[in-house]
């Protein structure tokens, strides 16, 4: 369940049927215009943030060189902290460990996380039984359209403000005029939500960074949801991939802040840690979990595939990467296409590599054909994955003349 | 109906078996252009023209076939159908037309080269039999094993002859007998430098004519901006040529691809990036300057027909006062 395998021909198809679709290409393109040179405007003003952009990178590395021991010594820090941890090494027996902990009959807040996106989390628990709500507001209007997320940190970015008001009103009859602006339909789709919160049993969010030392999992974020799904619902469990953790939480916060800078949202409106349940000793010195915030959390982190390509001569190169989103806006293919190309999840030239580790090589292989190998992605990621190279290298596996895996 | 890679994938390679060459043209098409110019045949630098500026007339039909094949309803079966005759009568009717005008063009761009080289006093020659193409399809195609079969064979030729030193005129063969070469062929070794490194070391030799020549915006390619780091030189020549280089919001290192690449594969793709890009580069200036074959033919494709694509050494020649017109 889940994703589904892909062939370069029904990519190329998708991808035209895109290209036809002119309110596809009016969305991307004003979505693009809006987002293309933000990013060079941010990297002037804080240089500062090349540094620490550097220092993200040799973490990872340290990491990605070692990762079993990483993730050994996570798990043993989420406990110290009272945090449940769990380690899946597929995307099966990650769905599995989170029904159990979730149940049936269940209202679940979620806030976006692609790896839950990858382990076809949100489809699996609606089917088990539960009403499920995504929370970030691109992807709320996605789930809603029935489509799938156009970009690693802006889902939606595709879809026209008129689009959303007919989604709004026809699936869920929220009353909103023809001529809605944008501030309109924003305010609709929070008070939509805030009722959803507020009788929410459980929250389920991703993770951007997870403090290998102290066990913290941090999360940056504009919109404020992923406060709320993390801190309002009694059980929280955050569902993250292995790559995503760091030996130490200053490194940790560094990453996140990076994410946030090369993804353009500089600097972010928040930026969350959270080491464990919420807590109180205030009443005797008692220690009592679940104050205000959650009573439990849960950490699920979740391998398929990772481990593997982290001894990967040439996979490997992708778990480098931060999830930022960037080389999507800067690749040309992709302001064509958005995550129509490249794989079933995760699109653009960082999809290929992706796609690769979580679903397969000869996958994304089918797909790498159509990377025009111009390096531009190379030249704007923060942490130096080497794009193009693992791309070219997936070329060899579909024309059958490269070393073999 | 899309095109479906495989199929294009091998029909290139068979070709480049056969012929040495991507496309089932005869070889002669590489070094005909050369025919009544008398070029020195001795000098310090053999000028290896790799070949992409020739096919382009070729490029440019094939592009065309392979675009209305991918818009009729029966596109796999067409394509192996076209395979099948271009096999069969030698050069199939996808290719036995090259583009008239394109190859003006070709013509003319390479014979601006040898200008400018003369002019600048240096030392090179050109052999027909030495010149062929570098194999970049193959490698961009991640057909490595054949593309490795191929580099072999070319730096065999040019070591059995004794050359060690090489001019490029294109991005796309410059980054490879530069960059891949001397990781795939063993013993390699070649000095290689583009025709604009050369020219631009010796910019003051060039005498070109007084006043300014108004504005251009520059199109840099991938090949040259992101792995060569020919940057400065196409600038520093133009502007003494009296150009106004202007500089697009997306250039030097960000510069944009022009949709090449997958031209063969997806046409339409390609050529919606191509659109992408001359609509932010006529923004700069009526005239744009390209420096590689492929970026030209696709950019001249889809320009408006108040915008003039033109390869720079056309633009440079057209100012010097030997030939300016
Ligand atoms: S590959 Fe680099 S630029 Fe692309 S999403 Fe990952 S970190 Fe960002």
């Amino acid at each position: 369940m889940g994703v589904k395998q892909i062939t370069y021909k029904e990519a190329l198809e998708e991808i035209y049927r895109g290209l036809s679709d002119e309110e596809f290409q009016r969305g991307l393109r004003i979505g693009v215009g809006n987002a293309e040179g933000k990013f060079l405007k941010i990297l002037e003003a804080h240089p500062e943030l090349r540094e620490l952009a550097a220092l993200v990178e040799d973490a990872k590395k340290k990491v990605i060189a070692n990762l079993e021991h990483y993730i050994d010594m996570a798990m043993e820090s989420l406990r110290k902290v009272h945090a449940k941890p769990y380690f899946a090494h597929t995307a099966e027996e990650a769905r599995e460990i989170v029904l159990k902990i979730v149940g049936r009959g269940k209202t679940i807040v979620f806030s976006k996380s692609m790896v839950a996106e990858e382990i076809g989390l949100q489809h699996f628990l609606e089917e088990s039984g539960n009403e499920v709500w995504e929370t970030d507001t691109g992807e709320f209007l996605i789930r809603l359209a029935g489509s799938k997320p156009m970009h690693t940190t802006a889902p939606a970015i595709h879809l026209s403000r008129q689009k959303a008001i007919e989604l709004l009103r026809k699936k869920l009859g929220i009353k909103l005029p023809d001529n809605a602006m944008h501030e309109e339909i924003v305010g609709a789709i929070r008070r939509f939500l805030r009722e959803k919160f507020a009788k929410a049993d459980i929250g389920i969010s991703g993770g951007n960074a997870l403090a290998a030392d102290t066990g913290s999992i941090v999360l940056v974020e504009n919109e404020g949801n992923i406060r709320l799904v993390t801190g309002y619902p009694p059980v929280h469990i955050a569902v993250i991939s292995v790559e995503k953790l760091f030996p130490s939480l200053q490194i940790a916060l560094a990453a996140a802040i990076v994410q946030a800078a090369w993804a353009g949202l500089y600097p972010p409106t928040y930026l969350n840690v959270i080491s464990g349940p919420s807590s109180t000793s205030d009443i005797e010195r008692k220690r009592v979990y679940g104050a205000h915030g959650p009573q439990e959390v849960h950490v699920v982190l979740v391998d398929n595939g990772r481990v593997a390509a982290s001894k990967h001569p040439v996979l490997s190169g992708q778990l480098k990467c931060i999830k930022c989103g960037r080389c999507q806006w800067e690749c040309p293919v992709w302001q064509q296409t958005a995550n129509l190309w490249g794989g079933p999840v995760y699109g653009g030239p960082m999809g290929m590599g992706w796609t690769a580790i979580t679903l397969g090589i000869k996958e994304a292989a089918e797909l790498s054909m159509l990377c025009l190998g111009c390096g531009r992605c190379d030249e704007v990621c923060p942490v130096h994955v080497p794009l193009s190279s693992i791309i070219h290298w997936l070329k060899q596996q579909y024309t059958g003349e490269g070393e073999k895996e | 109906m899309v095109l479906d890679a495989r199929d294009v994938i091998s029909m290139i390679k068979s070709n480049m078996e056969e012929k040495g060459l991507p496309l089932p043209i005869d070889k002669s098409v590489i070094y005909e252009w050369s025919k009544g110019l008398d070029l020195p045949k001795s000098g310090d630098y053999l000028l290896y023209t790799g070949g992409l500026y020739q096919l382009l007339p070729y490029i440019e039909s094939l592009v065309n076939q392979l675009e209305k094949v991918e818009k009729s309803k029966a596109g796999g079966l067409a394509l192996r159908f076209a395979k099948k005759v271009m096999k069969i009568v030698d050069v199939s009717k996808l290719v036995s037309k090259p583009d008239k005008e394109v190859k003006e063009y070709a013509d003319k761009v390479l014979k601006s080269i040898t200008i400018l080289l003369k002019e600048a006093g240096i030392s090179f020659y050109y052999d027909p039999e030495l010149d062929g193409y570098s194999g970049a399809l193959l490698y961009d195609m991640g057909l490595v094993k054949s593309f490795k079969r191929h580099a072999e064979n070319v730096y065999r030729l040019l070591n059995e002859k004794g050359v060690k030193r090489v001019i490029t005129i294109d991005p796309h063969t410059t980054h490879m007998l530069r960059s891949v070469y001397p990781k795939v062929v063993p013993g390699y070794n070649l000095e290689v430098k583009s025709y604009l490194e050369l020219l631009a070391e010796r910019t003051d030799s060039l005498r070109f004519r007084g006043g300014s020549a108004g504005p251009v915006v520059i199109h840099d390619p991938c090949l040259y901006a992101r792995f060569e780091n020919v940057l400065e030189e196409p600038r520093k020549l133009l502007s003494a040529a009296g150009y106004e280089v202007r500089e697009p919001r997306r250039s030097g290192k960000l510069t944009y691809c022009c949709g090449g690449p997958v031209e063969s594969l997806a046409p339409t793709l390609s050529k919606k990036i191509a659109s992408n890009r001359i609509e932010e580069l006529k923004e700069y200036a009526s005239t744009v300057a390209t420096l590689c074959p492929i970026c030209f033919a696709n950019l001249h494709r889809v320009a408006p027909s108040n915008v003039r694509v033109v390869d720079i050494s056309i633009l440079l020649v057209e100012r010097l006062e030997t030939h300016g017109s």
